[in-house]
């Protein structure tokens, strides 16, 4: 077990595009970290980089306190969870857990007696003789982390390793995965593109973006305070409703609605009042738009929009709706689809709602959950 | 529909696919089984061809070609020569085709040697029978090279010499036969995923641990289903033994498939080369139900 230390790591190809751009991390030694980007913002490299597998083009990357940059992959005591697993086919679930066992020369029996030992901690026992072709996906992902629990390694690596399994499959595992490093208690880096693996798995969450480190923190604390628009955005789904509004005095207004701000924004909020008469970006999550017809009791201000469409999920509804104010792009790819082609609104009614696609409707905000981001720097306020 | 209309789009349904098939099961017929069915024939006939009315002769020649010594010679030049030449087509394609994958190698050197070791596929039997020839004629170019090196004294004659004859036209043959196998290789090996070596970097295997826990069981099916074809292909090689040696000196290069043609068309003993020829096909049958089999089991 060890503390991974990422000091301006820097990678930048041969043409010239930098996939990671001065990353700075340091992983606790046994906590459950998490790397969670949109496509291409560099996570599995900066994994692969831990690992040996992609050269380091500059900084520094210590593990237990070891500067391993110019070390070869074998020498860094780190195991990895590839996301296709990477078993040999030719090989049994016996063979793929004791291969770097093998390789290292390990006597037959010592193999036999740590291989029966992790098979046991991950029900694999009665398929040591098969092969990974004949195994179920959650099945192949825990022979992939047996292969990488029997080189008692200091730190693990997992590459999306959930990617590849179905949705029913894949919540399992995440329980599984969870359970199993709090109970080794290995520091463990991960890296998906799934925000739900990002916020339910790990102790810390890293969001990267462009290969550039957005902000690292708790799953809660990365919900409720994210430092830019675009880790709002990303973390949370359906995404956070962006928009654009212009503050005037303590109100902030858009064509269609104005809403009184109380006190207690500007108090926690000290930058907001240099907003004044000028356009703010306003971020509001999903959950904290209500359907003000079930809202008689609270006093909440409301703001009209239309229904759009509604996706009816048992425990709650999923209203997409459109708003008259200018929404705002996150920057994150992945939340474009939480949009229909006529709404640029989501929200989650309860559902006892019963308002219509089509509709026009009166939404309850609560303006004690807006978030505030600068227009051009997409900075939190 | 009616039930007539239903039974005869039934029938057309069931018909179908043969008569697709037809066209080629009628030209395999006529030119494969046909002539293969008449040559078993022949070869239990006594002046097979040569007489109108041939008499019935049982196994007088299968007997006949048992008790010929240059029968068993044949036999065993044939073996040495299709199982050296599937041997070293193997590993010289798989040497080939080691390289060709390696990201050590510039692109620009690899696309060369590409080309330069797919060379010998573009020539036929005989092309390559005549630059052997050439090449190792007592005055050719291989033994200029070997007597500068010192490896050789005296000019050997290579396809000439009972000593060298054999291992002389097997060398041609290798030489003629690797590509198949370093393209069939290549493109398994690009078929490899690279994880599985990234996790073996990460497991600490060195690169021979790599190739024989990895590459080669990857590679395996391949390698047996190539091997296979290549021995059932190698062992009836004709045109380059032919042209070269024509099976000599002193029948020092005579494999079954010369054996034959000169029973067939020197001797004229047509009911004899039948019987050799029937004693090949078992030969091959054997090899390809063997590699049928194979691949079902895949």
């Amino acid at each position: 077990m060890a503390e991974v230390v990422l000091e301006n790591i820097c990678k930048t190809y041969g043409n010239n595009f930098r996939a990671i751009d001065q990353l700075n991390l340091s992983v606790e030694d046994g906590e459950f970290l998490i790397l969670v980007g949109p496509s291409g913002c560099g996570k599995s490299t900066a994994l692969r980089m831990i690992a040996g597998l992609e050269d380091i083009t500059s900084g520094s990357l210590r593990i237990g306190g070891v500067d391993v940059v110019d070390m070869p992959p074998k020498d860094r005591d780190i195991a990895m969870v590839f996301q296709s697993y990477a078993l040999y086919p030719h090989m049994t679930v016996f063979e793929n857990i004791a291969f770097s066992m093998r390789l290292a020369g390990k006597p037959k029996a010592e193999r036999k007696k740590r291989v029966d030992e992790i098979a046991k901690t991950l029900q694999l026992t009665s398929l040591l003789d098969s092969k990974p072709a004949n195994l179920s996906g959650g099945q192949r992902q825990r022979v992939a982390m047996g292969r990488a629990m029997v080189r008692e390694p200091a730190a693990f690596l997992m590459d999306e390793p959930l990617s590849n399994l179905d949705a029913k499959l894949r919540v399992q595992m995440r329980a599984e995965i969870t359970s199993l490093q709090k109970q080794l208690g290995v520091t463990t880096i991960y890296v998906t593109h799934d925000q739900i693996e990002a916020m339910t798995m790990g102790d810390r969450v890293a969001v990267l973006k462009g290969g550039v480190l957005q902000q690292v923190d708790t799953p809660k604390r990365l919900y409720e305070s994210p430092v830019n628009a675009f880790v709002a955005g990303f973390i949370g789904s359906p995404s956070m409703n962006l928009f654009e509004a212009t503050l005037k005095g303590d109100d902030l207004t858009s064509a269609a609605f104005a809403i009184r701000l109380q006190d207690a924004a500007f108090v926690r909020r000290p930058g907001l009042r240099s907003y004044a008469g000028r356009k703010v970006v306003f971020g509001i999550r999903p959950e904290d738009l209500y359907d003000s017809s079930l809202e008689s009791g609270r006093k909440y201000q409301t703001i009209p929009a239309k229904v759009t469409s509604i996706e009816e999920l048992g425990s709650e509804q999923i209203v997409h709706l459109n708003i008259d104010a200018v929404r705002v792009d996150s920057g994150d790819p992945d939340a474009v689809d939480d949009f229909g082609l006529a709404s640029n609104a989501v929200a989650r009614f309860e559902p006892i709602s019963a308002v219509r696609a089509g509709s026009e409707i009166r939404l309850a905000v609560d303006d004690a959950k807006f978030h505030f981001f600068d227009p051009e720097t997409h900075l939190a306020i | 529909m009616t039930r007539q209309k239903r039974s005869h789009h039934k029938l057309k349904r069931a018909v179908a696919p043969y008569l697709y098939l037809s066209p080629s099961l009628i030209i395999i017929g006529l030119l494969m089984l046909l002539p293969m069915a008449t040559v078993i024939a022949y070869s239990f006939q006594n002046s097979a061809v040569l007489r109108r009315d041939p008499s019935f002769a049982g196994l007088k020649h299968y007997q006949a070609i048992f008790a010929d010594p240059v029968f068993w010679a044949s036999l065993w030049h044939t073996l040495y020569f299709t199982c050296m030449s599937v041997v070293f087509h193997m590993t010289i394609g798989m040497v080939f085709a080691l390289m060709l994958n390696s990201d050590r190698i510039n692109p620009i050197l690899r696309n060369v040697l590409r080309v330069l070791y797919i060379l010998p596929w573009l020539f036929t039997a005989v092309i390559i029978a005549v630059i052997w020839r050439l090449l190792l004629e007592p005055n050719g170019v291989v033994n200029s090279i070997l007597m500068q090196l010192g490896i050789i004294g005296s000019k050997v004659e290579w396809f000439s010499s009972p000593q060298t004859a054999l291992h002389a036209v097997t060398f041609a043959n290798i030489w003629a036969g690797y590509p198949l196998f370093m393209v069939s290789l290549l493109a398994g090996l690009q078929g490899i995923p690279k994880d599985f070596y990234e996790a073996a970097d990460i497991d600490g295997a060195k690169a021979y641990q790599k190739l024989f826990f990895i590459t080669i069981p990857q590679l395996m099916p391949i390698i047996i289903s190539i091997s296979l074809l290549d021995f059932i292909w190698t062992m009836q090689v004709f045109p380059l033994i032919w042209i070269t040696t024509g099976g000599g000196p002193i029948y020092s290069t005579e494999v079954l498939s010369t054996y034959t043609y000169k029973l067939a068309f020197s001797s004229y003993n047509l009911s004899q080369a039948s019987a050799s020829a029937v004693v090949i096909l078992l030969i091959s049958l054997g090899l390809t139900l063997f590699y049928i089999r194979y691949q079902r089991a895949r």
